[in-house]
């Protein structure tokens, strides 16, 4: 590449350093988030959906899904139509809207695993009436069908919730371990072989923090809890 | 700065003049101090040495990281994140410095080479530096997120440094951004306000990213990029709207024929000189130079090329409207905004071509490639308006694009031929045999019928390639001194 002329000796050191800290400050925001939720925020107990055991580990990370990462386990819930009404008539590009489910504690605590939460409500707007056992989680719903009736062009219906929590990047070490024993669990379909530990803060962004895996069945029971 | 290239001929003519007694030994000292012959040899080297410095950065990087990726689960998150930034700022800092040496003429010291090569690997270090952390405190994004966080970054830098090779890998990053997105539309996770905003408006900022910045390093390699960056971004954004183009025609056509005509028409028309027109004080060094006018009229036929190949299937323009649904969402308001900038700009770059031309002499060869271009654009941005239904408009679309497809490759051959240009040349003979090879292989089903054909075409490339090549090539060298500037080949 040619030099350019600019490039002499008196080029100023803050045309160098204005940039720079502006690149570092971009580096920094990342785990000034994720810090700020797990200084803050309270520690929420999830449930993982079934899923397909080979979707599960890729490379250095493990993909999960919720149950309340269902579309159908949303419908369920009270609050779930107005949501759907404000959508739709609130679209914008691309075709998403953020959500806030309300999560209430398990009656029963100190179990192992721990027993996971519950999600109680769904609403478009930030709920303000919490009670002491509950918190909020902000997920988001995609929607590939802007327009009706596209599914014909080969676009299907393919709605999709995210909670930013999807993800686990787990250290090369343990990948093979954990690979054999979330495969042994799944193929025991009797039992929730997975639960996730994630902080809420009070604006409802989550960070995951570790899972259990179980295996067996209840009188033989193994918990294994991977920690990130 | 003449070319190393051009150094290196204009030494061994000088020797020969020398030889030849054409100069005396005087003045081909003085050519040699001039052109600094003496360090033609180590600039060489150096380039030589950039190229194993740059690989050899590359690698240390990767290596870096790959260790701190093996010690992941041993070390603290403080200490990685301590090793991390460390990386970053110290490859920055040190490329910079060494970069920031003076300039000997002709030649750039190691030092410069070796900082240039530290500040590229500074972006992949910065690239590292985002996912990585992202990773380390389990931050779910998706990835197009990561390369428009990492372009804007880069940007910043190119710009502070007035760097051409960040310039480009920002854009890069920026387009790979812009593209994952684009693939994945549907499916955007939790993704930041701000970005997904910066997607709708892509086509306009990466038009305010890049082209100030073509000009500020004077840099075509930047300039081409950021236009195609542009004109791809409406397009998918467009594209998006309707999801593809046989929708837009039947619903709304005057959006087809603003996705057909606007990327040409705006191109076509971009003059540098529009800049200075429009600002306070002239700047008055853009009146001569003109960096980017041809380059910008090269794009423009590329893309006419392109798009009227693409149009000319009979497909195209066949069996939509049956299924498609009745409403366009009135969702798309940031699309308003890129069309109805972008369509200003042309109005105005056309209005600005119009004045100019009237001030002119008509004799200029390239002026009359103008209305040609006008008329071309306008016969497309007609063709979504004619009635739909039944077999009248594919027929009459079809036909009438590979009419203008035809004639812009025999435009381009009698340009190339008129003016010398190989580029020119190439381009509309390539159309010519695409053409008719696509339009043999759409209708026509006898196998003896298209081996003759392709004969024909195969015999035909050859013939004129080498009459072309062997003495229009050879005339028009010393013809095209004394007739125009040759247009696209501008300085690098």
């Amino acid at each position: 590449m040619a030099p350019t002329p600019s490039a002499s000796r008196t080029l100023p050191s803050w045309r160098f350093w204005l940039p720079l800290v502006c690149q570092a400050a971009l580096i920094l925001a990342i785990p000034a988030q994720s810090l700020h939720t797990q200084l803050t925020g309270r520690t929420v107990i999830l449930k993982t959906a079934p899923v397909d055991p080979y979707d599960l580990l890729r490379g250095y990370s493990v993909t999960l899904s919720y149950d309340i990462s269902r579309v159908d386990t949303l419908r369920q819930l009270p609050g779930w139509s107005e949501f759907e009404r404000q959508r739709s008539a609130n679209s914008e590009w691309p075709a998403t809207r953020f959500f806030y489910l309300v999560l209430e504690a398990p009656g029963v605590a100190s179990t192992n695993p721990p027993s996971p939460w519950r999600a109680v409500r769904i609403s478009g707007d930030r709920p303000t009436n919490l009670v002491e056992n509950q918190v909020i989680l902000r997920g988001q719903i995609g929607n590939n069908t802007v327009p009706d009736g596209l599914e014909l062009q080969g676009r299907t219906s393919n709605n999709t919730v995210q909670y930013g929590l999807e993800r686990y990047y787990i250290p090369e070490d343990q990948r093979d371990a954990i690979n054999q024993n979330i495969n042994t669990a799944q193929a025991n379909q009797a039992t929730q072989p997975i639960v996730v530990e994630v902080k809420v803060d009070a604006q409802g962004n989550a960070v995951p923090l570790s899972f259990w895996v179980t295996l067996g069945k209840a009188s033989a029971k193994q918990t294994y809890h991977y920690q990130f | 700065m003449p070319s190393d290239k051009f150094r290196y001929q204009l030494r061994q003519e000088a020797e020969y003049w020398r030889r030849d007694g054409l100069i005396d030994a005087t003045q081909y000292q003085q050519i040699a101090e001039r052109y600094q012959f003496n360090t033609l040899e180590t600039a060489a080297r150096n380039r030589f040495t950039l190229v194993l410095i740059g690989l050899g950065s590359i690698l240390v990087g990767l290596a870096v990281i790959t260790f701190v990726a093996a010690n992941w689960q041993e070390w603290p998150r403080s200490v990685k994140m301590t090793l991390l930034l460390s990386l970053f700022v110290g490859v920055n800092t040190a490329g910079f410095y060494l970069w920031r040496q003076r300039y000997t003429f002709g030649t750039e010291r190691w030092q410069q080479r070796l900082g240039q090569g530290l500040l590229l690997l500074g972006t992949l270090v910065l690239g590292a530096n985002l996912a990585l952390m992202a990773q380390m405190f389990q931050v779910n994004g998706p990835s197009h997120e990561l390369y428009l966080v990492w372009g804007l970054g880069v940007m910043a830098m190119a710009y502070s440094l007035r760097l051409t090779s960040l310039g480009v890998v920002a854009i890069l990053l920026l387009g790979l951004g812009y593209w994952q997105a684009f693939f994945n539309w549907g499916t955007l996770e939790l993704g930041s306000i701000w970005l997904r905003w910066f997607l709708q408006y892509m086509p306009l900022c990466i038009a305010l990213l890049t082209v100030p910045l073509a000009y500020w390093c004077r840099s075509r390699v930047i300039f081409a990029l950021g236009a195609i960056a542009v004109i791809s971004a409406f397009e998918g954004n467009l594209s998006v709207l309707g999801l593809n183009y046989d929708r837009l025609i039947a619903e709304t056509p005057w959006l087809s024929a603003i996705a057909f005509a606007l990327p040409p028409a705006l191109l076509w028309a971009y003059d540098d000189t529009f800049w200075a027109e429009g600002g306070q004080h002239r700047l008055s060094n853009l009146e001569t130079h003109r960096p980017f006018h041809w380059l910008a009229r090269s794009l423009a036929l590329l893309f006419l090329s392109v798009l009227l190949y693409w149009l000319s299937f009979h497909g195209f323009w066949d069996g939509q409207v049956t299924y498609y649904p009745t409403t366009i969402p009135e969702t798309f308001n940031a699309l308003w905004a890129n069309v109805t900038v972008l369509l200003g700009l042309t109005l105005l770059e056309w209005l600005y071509l119009a004045r100019q031309a009237k001030g002119r002499s008509p004799r200029r060869p390239l002026e009359l490639s103008t209305p040609v271009m006008a008329s071309f654009i306008g016969i497309l941005a007609g063709l979504p308006f004619l009635p739909q239904g039944g077999e009248f408009m594919p027929a009459i679309a079809t036909f009438t694009v590979n009419v203008l497809l035809f004639l812009l490759g025999a435009g381009l051959i009698r340009e190339g031929i008129a003016s010398g240009q190989r580029r020119n040349f190439w381009l509309g003979m390539t159309l010519f045999v695409l053409q008719t090879l696509s339009r043999l292989f759409e209708y026509s089903t006898s196998l003896v019928f298209k081996s003759f054909v392709l004969l024909l075409c195969g015999l035909g490339v050859i013939a004129i390639g080498l009459w072309y090549e062997r003495y229009i090539r050879t005339l028009s060298t010393h013809s095209r001194l004394s007739v125009t500037p040759n247009p696209t080949e501008g300085e690098n």
